[in-house]
């Protein structure tokens, strides 16, 4: 249904449009990272008419089609291991989704950009649709994606203190970043506890942030 | 008899009794003294009368402290939903003394941790503790309260112990409110057999001086 749009789209701007497929029902359009300001603005504003974005969203292949060999279990501190070494990590690496929606038309089309690990770097679109300036804020926030000329580039959901962005498949699956000093006790049932003493601490020394807390207002 | 070279009466004479009716002042000598850890097995029959006394007040006053809890919920997620069901006429808190939820701190003893606390709460959550008033209790509602519940991740606090010290928790994913009733009961047993003082001997310096007067004093200080 949306067909039409594709190809509205690839003879407006033949050199931008790199690939089209169709996924599950959904036309994906996959197009050149410099030129997504120019086919968003002609999408929104042509005859397209998709004023809706519904949302951005971003995919991190680094262990796609491998297979997991070590880390990252339920009580590890750990980097999850992957048999990259033997299959190579995937580039491009990240997979930005921008899902577009016409009310007028009832159509809906995705377009993808596709972004290599050593260059994650793709200009804003928060200009042409404000709910963009969110989405970029919280992708910059999970996945360390760079939004060139966003007014306003900062983390939406964690705490400026956050070192990294959480949703990367190579961030620590445990790895904890406590604002406040916490007690580190074991976890009975997932080992020993995630906090500031980290994974792997005998029992005697995991009360690390003691120190803040009234020991006598403990039983 | 003679002690240390002073005559002493005989209802002031020291007694044997290194269990049992210990008044506060000798349970805080122990603490504050040089040697601390010793046992005060002297007492006199004043003081084994005193701390019978402090043993009824405590008592009293725990009773009255366990049936007349003042509860500030502080209430992030879903959990909020069986709170409001607890609080409710079906099940109704306020028959066992949990009449009121006091919106500050300042006015609660009982604190409601219902549900996920974040990495990003947890300065506000500690701050809120450090307001209440002692004395004070702390209920865990629900298990990401409790423990993290399932949210093993990045941004969760893995239990509200963490941070500031739980007196009850109560698991469930949501709990039912029976199980926070039954949590309450034994928040109120445990409250019930703590040890209370009518006003606190350590902070007030008559008393202190008082203590150090007395015939015990005296003594534990040489």
């Amino acid at each position: 249904m949306a067909q039409a749009l594709v190809e509205l789209l690839q003879k407006a701007h033949p050199a931008a449009v790199l690939g089209t497929h169709s996924h599950r029902g959904d036309e994906v359009v996959v197009v050149r990272r410099e030129s997504v300001q120019d086919l968003c603005r002609f999408l929104k504003e042509g005859e397209a008419r998709m004023q809706l974005l519904r949302d951005i969203v971003c995919v991190d292949l680094l262990t796609y089609d491998t297979e997991m060999t070590g880390g990252g279990a339920l009580a590890s501190n750990e980097v999850p291991a992957y048999d990259l070494a033997r299959k190579g990590p995937r580039e491009p690496r990240f997979y930005l989704a921008y899902n577009l929606y016409s009310v007028v038309r009832k159509q809906s089309l995705r377009l993808r950009v596709d972004l290599r690990s050593d260059d994650v770097k793709v200009p804003t679109v928060s200009d042409v649709w404000r709910t963009a300036d969110w989405w970029e804020r919280y992708l910059f926030d999970m996945f360390g994606i760079e939004f060139i000329g966003h007014p306003n580039l900062t983390r939406l959901l964690m705490y400026p203190e956050f070192q990294g962005h959480p949703l990367r498949k190579d961030y620590p699956t445990r790895k904890r970043q406590p604002l406040v000093d916490e007690l580190d006790f074991p976890d009975l049932v997932r080992g020993p506890g995630p906090g500031p003493g980290g994974a792997g601490v005998p029992m005697s020394q995991t009360h690390v942030g003691r120190k803040n807390v009234d020991p006598t207002t403990y039983d | 008899m003679v002690v240390g070279g002073t005559e002493l009466a005989d209802d002031r004479l020291p007694i044997l009794r290194p269990e049992g009716n210990v008044p506060e002042s000798a349970r805080l000598q122990t603490t504050l003294g040089d040697d601390a850890g010793a046992v005060p097995v002297l007492l006199t029959r004043r003081d084994e009368a005193i701390g019978w006394f402090e043993e009824k007040i405590s008592g009293a006053l725990g009773w009255a402290r366990a049936n007349s809890l003042f509860q500030y919920p502080f209430v992030t997620a879903c959990c909020g939903m069986e709170y409001m069901s607890v609080m409710c006429g079906r099940y109704d808190l306020a028959r066992f003394g949990a009449e009121f939820p006091r919106f500050t701190p300042r006015q609660a003893d009982l604190l409601m941790i219902v549900g996920t606390i974040n990495v990003k709460q947890s300065p506000v959550l500690r701050r809120v503790y450090e307001q209440m008033c002692e004395p004070k209790w702390v209920m865990a509602f629900g298990v990401c309260a409790s423990s993290g519940g399932f949210y093993d991740n990045y941004a969760t606090v893995q239990g509200a112990d963490r941070i500031i010290p739980v007196d009850v928790y109560v698991p469930g994913c949501p709990p039912r409110p029976e199980q926070v009733l039954d949590g309450l009961k034994i928040l109120q047993e445990k409250i019930q057999t703590q040890r209370h003082v009518l006003h606190s001997v350590e902070q007030s310096p008559r008393v202190r001086d008082d203590k150090k007067r007395s015939f015990l004093g005296k003594l534990l200080a040489k």
